[in-house]
């Protein structure tokens, strides 16, 4: 297994670099800093003209593709299909998953609120359509615009209301991760999880991407021991990859057993196969009808046959 | 009765004429011209005595005379139109100029033709007359040409037909809906809807002027919302908004240019490597040049002649950049050969095309899935003219460089296919095929007829720094093949083939078995 581990070569595909971050999408920093801080060793690809995909990033290994839209994300299926799991011994620690959320819900909220609204979407250019015509751009824009708006719920009436409450939010993580932090290397200590991927990616992309004037990022620099993680942990990881620490953090498994994450349930799948059976026959019959008609109209009559002849001498 | 239409001619030529004659022949001279137009007209001339027949039938032999000798001379004074309402007069006019330059009165009469039939072809008439009318009596020699038009009552029509479209790659049903002449320019707008079985689909809005600001050929545009269907073999869905103008449309030329909004998208998430690097938004932005001389007797069924048909295509013209950039170059040669029994013809084409991506870093950038080749197809090589597309025996899409697909993690799917087909860089095709008549009197009189064939194709990767792979022993080596017979059913709307097909030659992978098979197509 060692031999087929090797020749493996996996690859994460992310949007661009950008603002001196290996990749500047939101979504595709924590699937990198996870890879980084598991130690495994991968390529990394692009695609730049694919703005509104929501499968971005994706992890590649042969004919194994793990999409960010399927199962909570990159992360979450690395972890069910047994490729990297740095949670494995973390999961049932009573605070895992209150940070977890705390994390991924207020913190994502506030970030996308800040990326596409707060700022008006001044860093999105370079984000998302460096690569992209102009007019691509601009319709695109608006529609991601629009999208991330419906998603935060954010309407007329009661803009000031939301921004208000997701700022509010955003204080009382940064808060409670501050406190949570303290001077520790990783939130748990001395070992990394997907925690720190998603926080550390959070903290950089602020800093980097967003512009001075975000009130984010005003937000976050009142934290300082959270601005100190991400440039110790930044300096480590992402900077001097080459001289990474001899003794890995986190040995692999040795073999990755790929079961299917998601069962379906027989009824709907016979159901479903009945329908496209009876769709299929359905299409072959109104095809059929229609070549019936055809050819014996064309056949039977004989005066269209003549014109045929003529048209075709005069060819 | 052509003698007494030619009869009052030579009066124009007449300057002094007195004054009740002029007159009198005046009346003879409308009336005959329109018996050329109409022989409705013919009633006119039986009150005639028989003084008046003889003295018609020799002024005839007098001007034929004057013709066989010599040209008679006349001169256009004046072109009136009458009878349009929302035509403009500029329009009609310049279809009857080659009226204006005739010089003699057999010219006359040939240019008259050739605008009646120039009128017609605007296809927003009813009906068309010219008559040839004398010219101001202080000028001799000259006449008038009065155009006179109907135009449609009713400006709509309605079309159905199938129709095979080298972008689409396959049939499709297509209904349009044309209304004429709404400004009165002669412009037509269409709009159409087409489905193909291979679950395309697109909408399109056009509009046709047959002179665009005094240029001599027509303008064409139309905008279009496309989509089409490939998830079943290449993991793939695409959309394309865009815009199409015909910039030159003559007899053997084509110039057009299209820019467009395409998005490749893949709802299945099943993709393979190549595909999933191709997914997302690009800009069109082409201009395709097309020469094509045909000479066969036919586009169905030819038996004689043949046809050469050249499309290039270079994409990237933008001061964007970040348009998508290619070249593409599609040739195809047809050649019919008769060989005089039971109206046999032998038939022989072959189809080349190369494309390729330009710009910075382009020996290592991949071309785009849409603008590469793809053979096989429910569609019969006969009637494909235009590039490399259709093998007999292959499924659409159904050979050539494909890649493994994301693996499945269920069993559910037995039926799903495991490759992704990504298409050549270049193609090749040939084929030939040997077409008879049935003995049968029933299967003569309606066009069905029996065909032989074989054909061998193949398609090869060149971007992305596989051009170094590639050679040609290599490609002659992976050439596939097939040979078959049929029966050949001309309808009116496609042409039917039932064949039987062997497949000589295919590689690993290819969609292709020997057996049964339908096969439609259009004339392109």
């Amino acid at each position: 297994m060692e031999g087929d581990q090797e020749t493996n070569v996996y690859t994460l595909v992310a949007r661009k670099p950008s603002f001196d971050l290996p990749t500047a999408c939101p979504n595709c920093l924590p699937a990198y800093i996870y890879l980084k801080l598991a130690q495994l060793p991968f390529e990394l690809a692009f695609n730049s003209t694919f703005p509104d995909s929501d499968e971005l990033p994706y992890f590649e290994s042969d004919t194994y593709v793990a999409y960010n839209n399927e199962d909570g994300g990159v992360i979450e299926k690395l972890k069910k299909d047994g490729i990297v799991n740095l949670d494995s011994q973390l999961q049932s620690l009573s605070d895992y998953l209150s940070l977890k959320a705390l994390i991924v819900s207020w913190l994502e909220e506030a970030l996308t609120y800040e990326i596409w609204v707060g700022t008006e979407g001044i860093s999105t250019s370079k984000i998302y359509y460096s690569d992209l015509p102009w007019v691509i751009s601009k319709v695109l824009f608006y529609k991601q615009t629009y999208l991330a708006k419906n998603r935060l719920g954010i309407t007329k009436e009661n803009a000031e209301q939301r921004e208000k409450q997701i700022y509010k939010r955003a204080s009382e993580a940064y808060e409670a991760l501050s406190t949570r932090l303290g001077e520790q290397k990783f939130l748990f200590e001395d070992r990394p999880s997907s925690l720190d991927a998603f926080l550390l990616s959070h903290i950089l992309f602020i800093i980097q991407a967003l512009p001075v004037t975000s009130v984010l990022r005003c937000k976050l620099l009142e934290h300082s021991n959270l601005v100190r993680y991400a440039e110790k942990l930044k300096s480590e990881f992402l900077e001097a990859s080459s001289s990474s620490p001899s003794p890995p953090l986190h040995s692999f498994p040795s073999s990755f057993p790929r079961k299917s994450s998601k069962p379906k349930s027989k009824p709907k799948v016979e159901k479903t196969e009945e329908e496209k059976k009876f769709k299929k026959r359905a299409r072959f019959f109104l095809a059929a009808q229609f070549l019936a008609v055809v050819i014996y109209v064309s056949v039977m009559g004989g005066g269209s046959s003549d014109e045929l002849e003529y048209e075709d001498e005069d060819d | 009765m052509e003698n007494p239409a030619e009869k009052p001619d030579p009066n124009p030529s007449k300057p002094k004429i007195e004054s009740e004659d002029e007159r009198e022949e005046l009346g003879d001279i409308n009336g005959d011209e329109e018996e050329e137009e109409e022989y409705e007209e013919e009633d006119d001339g039986k009150p005639r005595t028989r003084e008046d027949a003889i003295a018609d039938r020799i002024k005839a032999e007098s001007l034929f005379r004057r013709m066989r000798a010599t040209p008679v001379a006349v001169r256009v004074h004046d072109v009136i139109v009458k009878g349009n309402e929302k035509t403009k007069d500029h329009v009609i006019e310049a279809e009857v100029d080659v009226v204006r330059q005739a010089t003699t009165l057999q010219e006359l009469l040939k240019a008259s033709k050739v605008a009646n039939f120039n009128l017609q072809a605007l296809d927003i008439f009813d009906s068309v007359k010219i008559t040839l009318d004398s010219g101001p009596p202080e000028l001799p020699g000259t006449t008038n040409v009065v155009i006179d038009v109907v135009e449609s009552k009713s400006p709509i029509t309605g079309q159905i037909g199938t129709f095979t479209k080298a972008e689409a790659r396959s049939s499709s049903l297509e209904g349009s809906l044309k209304y004429k002449n709404i400004f009165g320019y002669g412009d037509i707008w269409d709009g159409s809807l087409a489905y193909g079985c291979d679950h395309s689909a697109e909408v399109g809005l056009g509009m046709y002027l047959p002179r665009f600001r005094g240029r001599p050929t027509p303008f064409t545009s139309r905008v279009y919302l496309s989509t089409q269907d490939w998830l079943k073999f290449s993991s793939y869905k695409e959309r394309a908004l865009g815009l199409s103008l015909g910039l030159i449309a003559s007899k053997y030329h084509e110039l057009a240019y299209n820019i467009a909004w395409r998005n490749l998208i893949d709802p299945s998430q099943m993709a393979s490597r190549s595909i999933r690097r191709q997914l997302g938004h690009n800009l069109v932005s082409a201009l395709k040049y097309t020469f094509k001389f045909d000479q066969r007797n036919s586009s169905l069924r030819p038996t004689r002649g043949y046809s050469f048909i050249s499309t290039s295509q270079i994409g990237g013209l933008a001061p964007d950049s970040r348009t998508l950039r290619f070249l593409r170059q599609e040739i195809d040669l047809r050649y019919a050969v008769p060989l005089g029994f039971y109206r046999a013809a032998l038939n022989f084409g072959i189809a080349g095309g190369i494309t390729f991506p330009w710009g910075s870093g382009y020996k290592s950038r991949a071309s785009c899935v849409p603008e590469r080749f793809f053979l096989g197809g429910n569609i019969s090589p006969v009637c494909s003219l235009g590039g490399p597309s259709a093998l007999w025996g292959f499924k659409t899409r159904g050979l050539g460089p494909n890649e493994p697909r994301r693996e499945v993690q269920d069993d559910e799917s037995g039926d799903t296919y495991e490759r992704d087909f990504v298409g050549g860089d270049v193609a090749v095709t040939a084929f030939a095929d040997l077409s008879f008549d049935f003995p049968l009197k029933w299967f003569r009189d309606r066009g069905i007829h029996g065909h032989v064939f074989a054909c061998a194709g193949n398609m090869a990767e060149l971007s992305e720094n596989k051009y170094r792979n590639f050679t040609a022993p290599k490609l002659l080596e992976t050439f596939r093949s097939s040979v078959g017979a049929g029966i050949v059913v001309p309808t009116s709307l496609f042409r039917m083939e039932l064949n039987y097909c062997h497949i000589l030659k295919k590689q690993e992978h290819d969609r292709a078995k020997s057996g049964f098979f339908m096969t439609f197509s259009t004339s392109s």
